[in-house]
């Protein structure tokens, strides 16, 4: 890669470095799911580069998460950049990324003086652009190796995928928004839950037992972008370490940063019947699609509720909607056990935690018509669903 | 501002916020209220700066380490200033909703973060309803600050949970100090706050053309009165009247003569602090010499009959002839 001469003797150099375009374009383009132009923080409008020994980090953040990539110099026998003089910059993000796309050479070479003006230079191209103040960015937590447990990624989406669903959506109790993890014993279990309904999971990991005992509140919007920035290399371990004031997700070069919810999680293990009056085992699909079309109707109520009435080993759901009529479907449990029962309940809630699940069967645990409904697949005890059925009469 | 002008300017407040900041006993909200210009914002700021500083000494916050510099810049993560948009009737719902959201959130940083709202009776009582319940239940470690100059317009359950720090208005001295740091032009602050007594009256004052000429103007006619009477006489009807075409301003103007009879006594009396025309000095003393205190009480009571000739809507300009007249007489 060609070496650039300095330009500015005017001003001290800062940083100098040589990237490969299309590695610098991916890296800009995954920090900038991280920024918000609508940030209240000035500094946070733009991306952070850091040259350092090793390689080219890039930061973006809207303060409630941040993304980093790392460009390591060499990968794989092959080179991606030159790091001629070590050094950080704050650059005008969306400026910066689409500029960077637009770029004809292979090679990017960037160099800063010390008064933050950055000139941009590939092929026969050369822009100067106006920096800020690297010392303004927010600090990302420093981060001590020894407390990292790993998950497998798949795993890892699984477990956001069926308990963010229950996160609370109204600000009246911040820390029900988030997703409860606790790390105790090599096991983590992460539960949500918005007082109509929860959604609860354990999974072993590895190096936990190392890790001790934490307990923090993740917001669900936070997981919700990790999900999307999780690529599908499905196997590969994530790594995750718990901070006081953030939670690191880090796999390959990406890290990913989440602020935490402040406040007391309640405890959810007292609304939890541990008792059944009623077992019933139902094939996971057809019972998610017998609800789906009593929902038809129900949703044109103002509530979306539908009536299960189990008896004599039959199941009953139905519903009805006062101006258009009625409707009632009749499955066959796989097993049935306990009392004959009638209750009423939210389609969308019980559509919304089948279809969390990948089990071919349910079994759903009653206590009676006021109390709350217990869903887990069968074959995995680790996952509980539940959900407070509704009065109708 | 540091501690030091902050016990000057606002000696309970000051007292109150370094007392609980050195015992570690700050309560969770205060209520900064009090008029413009009396140091609300800057002492948000001094306080705010002095918990994160990480040099802090006696005096106050560092300024140059790097939280000092991103808490005046807006960027540290953990300081939450929210104002209402320049012109706008209320604090935005979309800035509530951050407001709320960064309650509930811990801090980016550290364990500790601070919330200021400035102009706070700009919150519609639905967010002043959602920050209640933030004020009664805080987190650890979080620290409130309201700023308003309309206590009254707050609702009494936010203004009892709120530690409320009244500031008083500075005085004449100490606005013109502060304006002074403002960099506004030297010669105009002590009369513009002798007029006003008021920092943003006298701010608004020093930033008029008009009040820059009325000043230069009076200071010219007395100077055509040391001369001749009839020189002063011409000033009048050539550049003073047209200028001060009204009763108000020539209110403004009748003023402007008082004060440089007063500071003449002053003078006399060895009163120096009390000088407006400090740019002046020279000519007042040269007049001094043969002016006696005794004349200038008479020139000031001359004056002061002229402005009740003014606000029993006597035309201006023929009160200033007939003051000048008499004026010239006292010489
Ligand atoms: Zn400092």
């Amino acid at each position: 890669m060609q070496e650039l001469q300095d330009s500015n003797p005017n001003a001290a150099l800062a940083m100098k470095c040589t990237v490969q375009k299309d590695k610098l374009a991916d890296a800009v383009n995954r920090v900038m799911k991280a920024i918000s132009s609508k940030t209240t923080i000035p500094i946070l409008t733009g991306v952070k580069i850091t040259s350092g020994r090793d390689g080219i980090t890039l930061t973006g953040s809207n303060s409630d998460i941040s993304i980093q990539t790392f460009i390591p110099l060499e990968e794989d026998g092959n080179e991606n950049a030159v790091v001629h003089t070590p050094g950080q910059i704050v650059l005008p993000s969306r400026l910066f990324s689409e500029l960077v796309r637009k770029l004809q050479d292979e090679d990017v070479h960037i160099e800063v003086d010390s008064r933050f003006i950055a000139k941009i230079t590939s092929g026969a191209t050369e822009f100067s652009l106006n920096g800020l103040d690297p010392e303004e960015y927010p600090n990302l937590p420093i981060i001590n190796g020894s407390d990292a447990f790993r998950i497998r990624k798949d795993l890892l989406k699984d477990m956001i995928k069926q308990t963010v669903y229950a996160v609370s959506v109204t600000e009246t109790r911040p820390v029900l928004t988030g997703v409860k993890w606790m790390i105790n014993d090599g096991k983590l279990s992460c539960v949500a839950t918005d007082s109509h309904r929860l959604a609860q999971r354990s999974v072993s990991v590895e190096n936990g037992e190392d890790s001790g005992t934490h307990t923090l509140v993740i917001p669900g919007s936070s997981l919700n972008e990790l999900s999307k920035i999780l690529d599908d290399d499905d196997e590969q371990l994530v790594d995750i370490i718990m901070t006081t004031n953030q939670i690191l997700f880090k796999s390959n070069n990406v890290q990913f940063y989440s602020r935490l919810l402040d406040g007391n999680y309640p405890d959810t293990s007292r609304l939890i019947p541990t008792e059944s009056k009623t077992t019933i085992d139902l094939g996971t699909k057809d019972l998610y699609r017998a609800i789906e079309r009593a929902s038809l109707l129900a949703k044109e109520e103002r509530n979306n509720v539908v009536k299960l009435r189990a008896e004599g080993n039959q199941v009953e759901i139905s519903s009805q909607s006062l101006e258009l009529g009625r409707v009632f479907e009749t499955l066959v449990p796989e097993h049935f056990e306990g009392d004959p029962l009638r209750i009423s309940f939210s389609a969308k809630f019980m559509m919304d935690a089948l279809g969390k699940l990948d089990a071919q069967s349910v079994r759903i645990h009653f206590v009676g018509p006021m109390r709350p409904i217990i869903i887990r697949p069968i074959g995995d005890e680790n996952i509980l669903m539940l959900i407070l059925p509704i009065r109708t009469f | 501002m540091d501690w030091q002008q902050l016990s000057k300017e606002q000696q309970t407040v000051a007292k109150v916020l370094r007392h609980a900041i050195d015992r570690k006993e700050l309560a969770h909200a205060y209520l900064l209220e009090g008029p413009a210009g009396t140091g609300k914002h800057e002492t948000a700021m001094l306080v705010t700066q002095t918990l994160f500083c990480e040099q802090p000494t006696d005096l106050g916050p560092c300024l140059t380490c790097r939280n000092c510099r991103r808490i005046a810049s807006g960027n540290h993560p953990d300081v939450i200033w929210v104002a209402p948009e320049e012109g706008a009737a209320s604090i935005k719902k979309e800035q509530i909703a951050y407001l709320m959201k960064e309650f509930a959130y811990r801090g980016v940083e550290s364990g500790r973060k601070v919330f200021i709202i400035e102009q706070a009776e700009k919150m519609t009582a639905q967010a002043e309803n959602s920050l209640l319940k933030f004020i009664e239940e805080p987190h650890s470690g979080t620290l409130a600050l309201l700023i308003t100059e309309q206590i009254h317009q707050l609702l009494d359950t936010i203004i009892s949970r709120c530690q409320v720090l009244a500031f008083v208005p500075l005085s004449d001295h100490a606005i013109s100090r502060r304006m002074d740091e403002q960099g506004l032009p030297k010669p105009l602050l002590k009369p513009a706050v002798a007029l006003t007594h008021d920092y943003e009256e006298a701010v608004r004052l020093c930033k008029e053309e008009w009040f820059a000429e009325a000043r230069s103007q009076v200071l010219q006619l007395l100077k055509g009165l040391c001369e001749s009477l009839e020189a002063a006489q011409l000033y009048i009807y050539e550049k003073f009247a047209p200028n001060f075409d009204d009763n108000q301003k020539m209110t403004v103007g009748l003023d402007l003569m008082l004060y440089w009879y007063r500071d003449l006594l002053s003078l006399h009396l060895n009163r120096r602090e009390e000088i407006v025309y400090e740019d002046q000095m020279d000519r007042l003393k040269e007049q001094m010499l043969s002016f006696s205190s005794n004349q200038a009480v008479q020139a000031m009571s001359l004056i002061l009959d002229a402005r009740k000739q003014l606000d029993a809507h006597v035309n201006g300009v023929s009160v200033m002839e007939r003051l000048v007249i008499r004026l010239g007489g006292t010489r």
